[in-house]
């Protein structure tokens, strides 16, 4: 049986993380941590630098907490930009390039076939795992390149080995599939 | 300035995903934001791209953390873990809700990621990160004042938390039974409550009151709307028992709208 806390909105324990409180706080962290190190690890790759922005991630939502602005979006987005940021951040920070080419299979496998995620992926979310599998491997590479490893098109066209308009229009092309899937009421718009 | 760095919606359109994913440099960038700064159009199709690229980070595996880590986070923050530290939450302050993010420029709403959802303070934001215990006292602001733009929850009713919760909610409606917001009261050893309202258009200096269980009406203070759209949270007055409701009013005493918690 869960505490109380854990039946509360995501929202009403963002504001007992903002507010100081401790109980709140603490549900609110064990809520979203997994999903918050998730992000970083994939992200980073090392453990421990992971961790520092898992924590750093927390802690801006405790900071920002009282301009969260739920019009925006939910919750668990909100704390997965923030992570996500930060951890490109420190992606960017090296010097060594910031993903092995090799991984990515894996990790396109990873975010299109989790089976977690899809028992509770809502429509969208689950449109928009199922178009980035049926992407052409060049753009769910360069989308995955540019959207969760924050490469720049010059880097992807270094990595891939083509020409950097070549690249711009891999993510285009890709994101502007993806958007059409998440988003079908504005497929018209282009 | 020069014709030269004027970029047209075609082009745009080619930076546009780029742009909405953080990873366009340089002057192209700056080229293209100037140009988000004049195209509605475009800065709408930005921000559907953003919606997407946000959810796609939003697709990654969650991965359990290492041990302890959220007694380090809690540490970070100068929080205990309930149980095992006595860690009493900060002195809450009375402050206004601060400017929302959607008073932004399209150009800082757009391909700024965190910045767009908090209304500034993006990276590692002031203060650095290293100084928790500071931020505590100096977020007085943020401290009690819990706020967390929850005017888009979608409740329609009066409701109340579970049994076992400290916490209560309630619908604001008008004498029109309109809905115009939510109160929440948090009745732990330092009550809180918080105030989210969508109200029309009113802008301008409303009054939060509550209600005590003796039908004793306390104002708790004022906060600003704009475009009828405000948030503000507060120590609950002490009472000899749970608040009965609240009221949000104006300077002049009108009656906007109630709340009646769930006895």
């Amino acid at each position: 049986m869960g505490t109380a806390s854990d039946e509360l909105p995501d929202e009403t324990l963002l504001a007992g993380l903002g507010a100081g409180d401790a109980d709140l706080a603490l549900a609110f962290v064990r809520r979203f941590q997994r999903i918050v190190f998730g992000v970083a690890i994939t992200v980073i790759g090392n453990p421990a630098a992971a961790e520092d922005v898992a924590q750093q991630t927390f802690e801006q939502a405790w900071r920002h907490a009282q301009v969260y602005d739920s019009r925006r979006g939910s919750v668990r987005t909100w704390l997965t930009t923030i992570a996500h940021n930060l951890a490109v951040d420190v992606l960017r920070a090296r010097t060594s390039a910031p993903v092995d080419p090799d991984d990515l299979p894996a990790l396109l496998t990873a975010v299109t076939e989790t089976p977690e995620r899809v028992a509770v992926a809502n429509d969208r979310a689950a449109g928009l795992r199922r178009q980035l599998g049926r992407l052409p491997g060049p753009q769910a590479r360069a989308v995955a390149m540019a959207g969760i490893y924050g490469m720049t098109a010059r880097q992807i066209a270094d990595t891939e080995g083509v020409p950097l308009g070549t690249a711009k229009t891999r993510i285009r092309d890709g994101m502007q599939k993806l958007r059409a899937a998440y988003l079908p009421e504005n497929v018209d718009d282009e | 300035m020069s014709e030269v760095n004027e970029m047209g919606c075609a082009e745009f359109a080619d930076a546009a995903a780029e742009l909405a994913l953080g990873v366009l440099t340089g002057r192209e960038r700056a080229r293209a934001l100037a140009h988000l700064d004049r195209c509605e159009e475009c800065r709408e199709n930005v921000r559907q791209l953003t919606v997407t690229g946000e959810e796609l980070v939003g697709l990654l595996p969650a991965i359990e953390p290492p041990a302890g880590f959220e007694s380090r986070v809690m540490e970070r923050l100068g929080l205990g873990i309930p149980g095992l530290v006595s860690a009493p939450a900060p002195a809450p302050a009375l402050a206004p809700a601060p400017a929302r993010a959607r008073r932004l420029g399209p150009a800082r709403r757009f391909g700024l990621k965190l910045a767009d959802w908090t209304g500034g303070g993006g990276g590692t934001g002031r203060g650095g990160v290293s100084r928790p215990r500071r931020m505590l006292a100096a977020a007085a602001v943020a401290a009690g004042v819990v706020v967390a733009g929850l005017g888009g929850w979608g409740l329609h009713a009066a409701t109340s938390s579970p049994a076992t919760s400290p916490l209560s909610s309630a619908a604001l409606v008008t004498a029109s039974h309109q809905t115009a917001g939510q109160v929440y009261f948090y009745d732990s050893g330092s009550p809180w409550l918080y105030m989210s309202v969508n109200i029309g258009s009113r802008s301008g200096t409303v009054i939060c009151q509550v209600e005590g269980p003796d039908g004793h009406v306390t104002t708790v203070g004022s906060f600003q709307l704009t475009d009828g759209y405000g948030y503000w949270g507060s120590p609950a007055p002490a009472t000899d028992g749970p608040l009965t409701g609240a009221r949000l009013v104006t300077t002049t005493g009108t009656v906007l709208a109630t709340a009646t918690f769930a006895a």
